[in-house]
This record gives structure tokens, C-alpha cells and sequence, in this order.
């Protein structure tokens, strides 16, 4: 798909959430005019790029619901529940053509059928569709010795305008030859009147072409409403010019001169018509009074168009957000160099202090704080606000609460809350899954709700904050909240805990995220089908983050999620085997111990009590290096699962810019990514999830001591 | 070289214009709303010619011709807005406010650079 295909998909994606952003507010009530104009222009947008992408199937279906929301907004049509579920009905439809457009697919007969029954729901009143006229002019032959006349006289604010009568000559020439041209100056005032910015010129001119009267006419298009303007084709008769110089501002005798001059008429005509002319009933006192009234009304704008301007200036907004769009790629690539930057910076530090040059080492001191910064602030670039993320739940909640016979509304809160685009990116699916379990789980009916004694119509809410480095998501409703009871009466049903087994309160809520869990009594299309939950801590951990969950029982739920503000910068573990370096995540670090059976064969070890399987990282790597004297293990956690890492030394945390690893090495077990260190090393970056996981199908594996296919060890 | 400064929300219209333009040998300056375009012209940036758009969240088109008309360097610069056939009414607005004359959108590669030739000095 070529670059401007994908501009335009996307950003017919960003007015397709705002049109239905503005519908739902509708929806709610909210009657502003602004509202209705920003749906109207995200239509309009959407089918003017469609129209420059040459994609007529968009532009059409746009096309007629622009209609529907223009009418809505110049007040002939009035906004009803079921028009606004037409319009979201089309709203759908259209990110289905775009589906289509990016697959660089055409609609199908179905398709169609089913946009032309969404735009029947609109009910526009039918219009025929204008078939476009055919400027029926002939062409005229080139090589007639008779010649298009123009006469032309400027307005004042010509130059104002910013056009210059010499281009209009310039433009002429490319369609056809000037054989004649006398420039106008006699409406040039006194000196004490003159305008040095008014433009008091005029042209007469002969002019051969074979366009017709339409296309020179076009040429005069941007002038035409304060200029005067008179096209006299070949081969007219004398009358015709009698009429224009009726019409011009200059005198007859005068006029007459140059249209001979210039070769519209000869001699002998120009006599025939200045006698015809005195022979018309008309005051020769005032010789073109019309004209000069057509001047002036031309060279004042109407005061209430002032007005209504100035008026729209003041409501200008004050705190308007400056945007600058630009590829995500681009991004990601100067912060990679910053990190290397930072990394580079390490080492001439590293370097001055090694010298024992003082002023070198504070010159670079300062380098290397500015360079934090830099850092700092390009991360800060990919921090996008999850405001929009929330709003698109507008939709879903109307949608699912329509679909259940319920009443919910969705509130939001911290909007502005900053957080990394590729976190937002992943952390729709997961919000998608807490709204639907909320609405179809959490509030009850309105019935129910009433004879609980909470008000009909359930809320459910988002909430976005900072807290120490992370971000919190918060998804509440005021629904029926968590029975413990039958949460542990399905666990049980499902063999998810044993009937004996006691379980602290936390312990009973957290059943609900695993695997394979479902209390609904009744299985909806909704929810229910025991996926979900899971998955949703599942995406959730693979952002590095964790979700909690509180609830009390008949005044709701809360779910807390808590991720990183960044996906690219990790709080880095880091340990050596041998001469190289790795680095683990900080946060899935349980506890270092020292590694004291170390000539044990044995993939387990006793830790607290319990096995724990282990790997030695210097047997994955195939580390041929002597064996130092003392070893450490690293406990590692992932989605409640330990393992150990078997290393020589434990080196400390530190920072770490995450670089992802060319695809030639994406097959790799155990390795999720590089970084460089100060020093000016590669490191690699341990996947601990996968790491976990081997350990725990070597423990399974009984002893057999199958060593997995491994890694070179990195220069 | 002539500078061309291209003024629209819609990224769409701003690539595919921008492409036409460079292509044809003019320089292209480029904002996605009307603020940041008033922010460099008051800057006093190059340009021979301003294209924007009327249709823009915050400050529209009609605002923005009215205000860069206003700045000495730009009195005389030859003004374009972007419109539809279905918006005749706004060209009066347009004009009032300073242009020069209306593109009217989605246009070919031709009437693009032919109306631009026609208001380039």
C-alpha cells in the first residue's frame, strides 16, 4: 500500500472516532453546535481524502451521509435516537470500506447491498444525482482571423488580494496568443486621492484561441466578483461592441480608440458604432453611472460579514493543543540514538575520570546530564495521552448496555494521563475485556438495581494516574461486586482449588483471572465463555505490568492495573558469566541467593521449602569459560511461576534503553533483547518468561538433561 | 525556487498536495492547523504562496487568511483555500477575508499547478 493510502486510512480512522465520539455525545444530549460540526467535518475530511485517493466506494457512501449530517446542521432535519443509530450503523460501515481499501480490495455485492440498506436507515429525502452538463460551446477554429475580445478593468483591492493583473496575461498566453493589448489607466485618481496599494488598471485585449468562452472566462474566476468583465467571442457583430463600450467607465471617443487600436474593430466599424450609439435614448452626461455603483458596492465588504468573523475570532480557544504528526519509525529511531548517545556519554565520562583530568571530567559531567535530559525528553515524545483510548469505550458501553436491556453510563477521569504509545496500543484488548465483564457481569439490571436500592442506571468509570514511575488504569463499576462464595464454589466445580483448601480473601478474587474461570449463571454473547479474565492478565504481564482487583459485594468492583510508562527503558538486573554481561528486569527479581550445590546434576533446588528448577545460564549459552569459585542464583518470578538462574556475580541495577534484536536472531530462547553498556559492550537482555518456562519443562522433563539448542556467546 | 506554504488538518490532502507541489518544483511548507501557520508567518517565514484550508478545528482558514493578509510582509502574497464545489457560499466569505482565489478539492495534478501558475508572480 503506497504511503498516502496509509496516510489516509489512518487518518480517516482518527475522524471515524471522532464522528462517533461526537455522535455519542449526541446521543447523550449534548446539542452543541460544535459537536454536530465536528461530526459533519470528520465526514467531510474523510471523503475528501477518499476523493484524493481516488477511492470512490468511500467517496460515495460519504458523500450521502455528509448529506444527512449537513442537514442536521443547517437545522432542516432533527437529530432522533434512531437516526443517530443509522449514523453510527454508517459509521461502522465506513471503517469496514477502509478495511477493504487497505487490503486494497473493492466491496463485494453483499457489502454493498449492506451500505446502500445503512444509507436507507438515514432516510434522506431522494434527490437525483446531478447529471454534470457538458459546456456546450463549440470549440473555435484557430486559424479564424476574427479574435475573442476581452476587456477587463481591475478592482481596487486587486492587490490586495494578492493577485497581480500581469499574471492574468501571463495565463492567457498559455492557452492562446495576446495579438492585441492596451492597458487602461484613466480610472488613475489625483494624486491627493491616489491609493498607492488600489490597482486603477484595466486591459483591453485581442486575443486568439480555440478555448472556449467558459475557459477564458475561468481565467478571470478569482477576480470576476470585483472586476469588470466582458468577453466578446470571434466573429460578433458590431453590436456587441457598442454594448461594451456602453458598458465601460471610459468614454466612448476613448474606448472606441483602443478597441481600434488593439484590432477589435476597424476604423470604419468604430464610426458605424459611436453613431449608433448617440442615437441611443440615454443621458451622454452620465455615460456608465451603473458601473461606478457596481465599483463601489464591489470594493465594500458587507458589514455584517465583519462581524460575523470578528465575532468567531474571539471564540478562538485559548489552550489549543499544537500537534505535529510524525512516524512512529522516525521516533523510535532518534531514541535509539539517544540511548546510544547516553551510553556514549558514560564512557567519555568513564574515560576523564580514568585520566584524572578534573575540568574534562566536569565538562563531560555536564555533557552527561544534558544528555539525561535529552533522553528524558525524547521519551517523553512517545507519551500520548490515554484519553483517546478511554473515549472509544462511549461506543462499546452504549452498545453492550443497548444489547443487555441495561442502563450504564461511563465516566472518565485523568484522560490526560500520559503514557507510551505502544503501551496504549496493547492496552485496548485488555479494557475491552474488564468493560464487557463489568457491564455483563457487574451491573445488574435496572430492576435489580432498583430493588437493591441503587439508581437504574449503573456507572461504570476509567481512571488514569501516575504513581512512582508506573501508570495506573483504574476500571470500576458500582455493579453487584465479586460473591466470594460462589467464586469458590465454581473454583472448587472446576478443580481449580481443592473443597478443603482455606483461601484468603485476595486469594478467592485473584481465581477469577485464571484460566478457564466463569461464574455468569447465563453464558452471553457478551462474556462468559471462561476466556477473558485470563487473557486480560496475560496481556497485561506481557506489558510488564500487574492487575489487582478489589471488590465489595453489592457495591461493586475495581480493577487496578499498573504498568510501566515505558516500554523502551527498563530497571535493569545485571549479572555476568564470565566476561559477558546480561541483564534482567528488575521487577521479576525475587531474591539473589549464593548457588551452593553447584556440583549437583540435579535441574531443582530447595528453596524455602519448595523446588524450585533452575537453569545454568552458562550451560544455555554454551559458556566454555572456567567455572568461577562461587556461583548465584537469581529467583525469578513470572505470572506467579519461579525459577533460577544460575550466574557467576551479580553486578547491580542500572537503567537500561531496550534495543530489539535483528530479526536474525528473533529464534533465540532466552533472549528478548540488547542494550549497550557504558562501557561500550553489548549486554544482552534475558527473556525471562521464556527462561521460566524451560525451567519448568526441564523439571517436568524429569532429569534427562536435554540441553536446548544455544546461543553463541556475545563479543 | 518559489515557496509554496500548505496549510490543512487533513494529513491525507497535506501529503498528496505537498507531493504534487515538490514534484513540481516548488518548495513546500507545511502546517496541519491554522495557529502553527500563523506562528510562522509572524515569524516572518518565506513564502510565495499560502494554500489552506477553511474547514479546521481551532483556528479555521477564513481566520488565518485574515490575519497573515494583515502582516506587511504578506500583503500582496497570493492566497489559495481549499473548497468543494458544495461550498460556493464560502468563497465570498474567503474573498472578504483576503484571498485570492479557491481551489476547489479533490483536484487533478493539472488544475492544481495551472491555478497555481496563475496566481504566482
Amino acid at each position: 500500500m503506497d504511503e498516502l493510502l496509509a496516510v489516509f486510512v489512518q487518518e480517516s480512522r482518527e475522524q471515524l472516532q471522532a464522528l462517533e465520539a461526537g455522535l455519542i455525545a449526541l446521543d447523550r444530549g449534548e446539542h452543541d453546535p460544535d459537536t454536530l460540526n465536528g461530526v459533519f467535518r470528520a465526514a467531510h475530511t474523510i471523503k475528501g481524502g477518499a476523493g484524493v485517493v481516488e477511492c470512490d466506494f468511500i467517496v460515495e457512501f460519504t458523500h450521502v451521509v455528509e448529506n444527512t449530517l449537513d442537514a442536521l446542521r443547517n437545522g432542516s432535519r432533527e437529530l432522533s435516537p434512531p437516526l443517530i443509530a443509522a449514523l453510527l450503523q454508517c459509521s461502522d460501515h465506513l471503517s469496514d470500506l477502509l478495511d477493504l481499501l487497505e487490503q486494497s480490495a473493492t466491496p463485494d455485492a453483499e457489502c454493498l447491498a449492506r451500505g446502500q440498506q445503512r444509507l436507507a436507515n438515514l432516510g434522506n429525502p431522494t434527490t437525483p444525482t446531478p447529471t454534470p452538463t457538458a459546456a456546450a460551446t463549440p470549440p473555435v477554429a484557430a486559424n479564424s482571423d476574427r479574435h475573442w475580445h476581452i476587456s477587463v478593468r481591475f478592482g481596487l483591492d486587486t492587490l490586495r488580494h494578492g493577485m497581480d493583473p500581469v499574471s492574468f496575461l501571463h495565463y492567457l498566453e498559455e492557452m492562446g496568443e495576446i495579438v492585441g493589448l492596451a492597458t487602461i489607466y484613466d480610472q488613475l485618481p489625483a494624486l491627493a486621492e491616489y491609493d498607492p496599494e488600489g490597482c486603477y488598471l484595466g486591459f483591453e485585449i485581442d486575443y486568439a484561441s480555440t478555448a472556449d468562452k467558459a475557459s477564458i472566462e475561468r481565467v478571470f474566476d478569482f477576480v470576476r466578483d470585483d472586476c469588470l468583465l466582458h468577453i466578446i467571442p470571434p466573429d460578433s457583430k458590431v453590436d456587441d461592441f457598442i454594448h461594451l463600450i456602453e458598458q465601460l467607465p471610459e468614454t466612448p471617443p476613448r474606448i472606441g480608440e483602443i478597441l481600434v487600436q488593439v484590432g477589435a474593430l476597424t476604423e470604419k466599424e468604430l464610426q458605424q458604432a459611436l453613431h449608433t450609439q448617440s442615437q441611443l435614448p440615454h443621458d451622454d452626461d452620465h455615460p456608465a453611472p451603473k458601473v461606478g455603483e457596481i465599483l463601489v458596492e464591489h470594493h465594500h465588504v458587507p458589514p455584517q460579514l465583519v462581524e460575523a468573523a470578528a465575532g468567531k475570532q474571539g471564540k478562538l480557544q485559548a489552550g489549543q493543543n499544537h500537534t505535529l504528526r510524525i512516524q512512529a519509525d522516525k521516533l523510535d529511531k532518534l531514541i535509539d540514538l539517544v540511548g546510544e548517545l547516553v551510553i556514549a556519554g558514560a564512557s567519555a565520562r568513564l574515560l576523564a575520570r580514568e585520566i584524572g583530568q578534573t575540568r574534562l571530567s566536569r565538562v563531560t559531567q555536564i555533557m552527561s546530564r544534558l544528555v539525561e535530559e535529552i533522553r528524558d525528553s525524547a521519551l517523553e515524545l512517545r507519551m500520548v495521552q490515554i484519553g483517546e483510548t478511554f473515549n472509544r469505550f462511549h461506543r462499546v458501553v452504549r452498545d453492550l448496555s443497548h444489547e443487555l436491556n441495561k442502563e450504564v453510563e461511563l465516566n472518565i477521569s485523568g484522560a490526560e494521563t500520559e503514557l507510551d504509545k505502544s503501551v496504549v496500543e496493547k492496552i485496548s484488548d485488555p479494557l475491552m475485556h474488564l468493560v464487557r465483564n463489568a457491564i455483563d457481569h457487574g451491573i445488574e439490571s435496572p430492576e435489580q438495581r432498583l430493588a437493591a436500592g441503587k439508581p437504574a442506571r449503573g456507572k461504570i468509570g476509567f481512571n488514569a494516574y501516575h504513581d512512582s514511575g508506573s501508570i495506573v488504569i483504574e476500571v470500576r463499576d458500582d455493579g453487584a461486586g465479586v460473591n466470594r462464595q460462589k467464586v469458590l464454589k465454581r473454583a472448587i466445580e472446576r478443580g481449580l482449588v481443592s473443597a478443603n483448601q482455606s483461601l484468603s480473601d485476595t486469594e478467592i478474587l485473584n481465581l477469577l483471572l485464571e484460566p478457564g474461570f466463569s461464574t455468569a449463571d447465563k453464558v452471553s454473547n457478551v462474556s462468559g465463555r471462561g476466556v477473558g479474565m485470563d487473557v486480560v492478565k496475560r496481556n497485561i504481564q506481557s506489558l510488564r505490568g500487574r492487575i489487582d482487583m478489589e471488590s465489595v459485594e453489592g457495591q461493586g468492583s475495581r480493577f487496578m492495573i499498573r504498568l510501566p510508562l515505558t516500554l523502551a527503558i527498563i530497571d535493569g538486573f545485571h549479572v555476568a558469566i564470565a566476561a559477558s554481561t546480561y541483564i534482567l528486569p528488575l521487577d521479576s527479581v525475587v531474591r539473589c541467593l549464593e548457588f551452593k550445590d553447584a556440583a549437583s546434576d540435579r535441574d531443582y533446588l530447595d528453596f524455602g521449602g519448595e523446588a524450585l528448577p533452575f537453569v545454568r545460564l552458562r550451560d544455555l549459552f554454551r559458556i566454555d569459560a572456567p567455572m568461577p569459585p562461587r556461583q548465584n542464583v537469581i529467583v525469578v518470578q513470572y505470572a506467579g511461576q519461579k525459577a533460577g538462574l544460575v550466574v557467576d556475580q551479580l553486578l547491580g541495577e542500572s537503567q537500561t534503553v531496550i534495543k530489539p534484536l535483528s530479526s536474525m536472531f528473533q529464534h533465540m530462547r532466552g533472549i528478548g533483547g540488547a542494550t549497550i553498556l557504558g562501557s561500550g559492550e553489548v549486554a544482552l537482555i534475558l527473556d525471562v518468561q521464556a527462561l521460566v518456562q524451560l525451567a519448568a519443562t526441564r523439571e517436568t522433563d524429569s532429569l534427562s538433561v536435554q540441553r536446548e539448542p544455544a546461543v553463541n556467546q556475545p563479543a | 525556487m518559489k515557496t509554496i506554504f500548505i496549510v490543512d488538518d487533513s494529513p491525507t490532502i497535506l501529503l498528496s498536495v505537498s507531493a504534487i507541489l515538490t514534484k513540481a518544483g516548488y518548495t513546500v511548507e507545511k502546517a496541519s492547523n491554522g495557529q502553527d501557520a500563523l506562528t510562522r508567518f509572524r515569524g516572518g517565514i518565506k513564502a510565495d504562496l499560502l494554500i489552506t484550508d477553511l474547514n479546521m478545528p481551532g483556528m479555521n482558514g477564513l481566520e488565518l487568511i485574515k490575519e497573515v493578509r494583515q502582516l506587511p510582509n504578506y500583503r500582496f502574497m497570493p492566497i489559495l483555500f481549499l473548497t468543494t464545489e458544495s461550498q460556493q457560499a464560502r468563497r465570498a466569505e474567503a474573498r472578504a477575508a483576503g484571498a485570492s482565489g479557491w481551489l476547489v478539492k479533490p483536484a487533478s495534478a493539472d488544475d492544481l499547478l495551472n491555478t497555481i501558475k496563475l496566481v504566482l508572480r
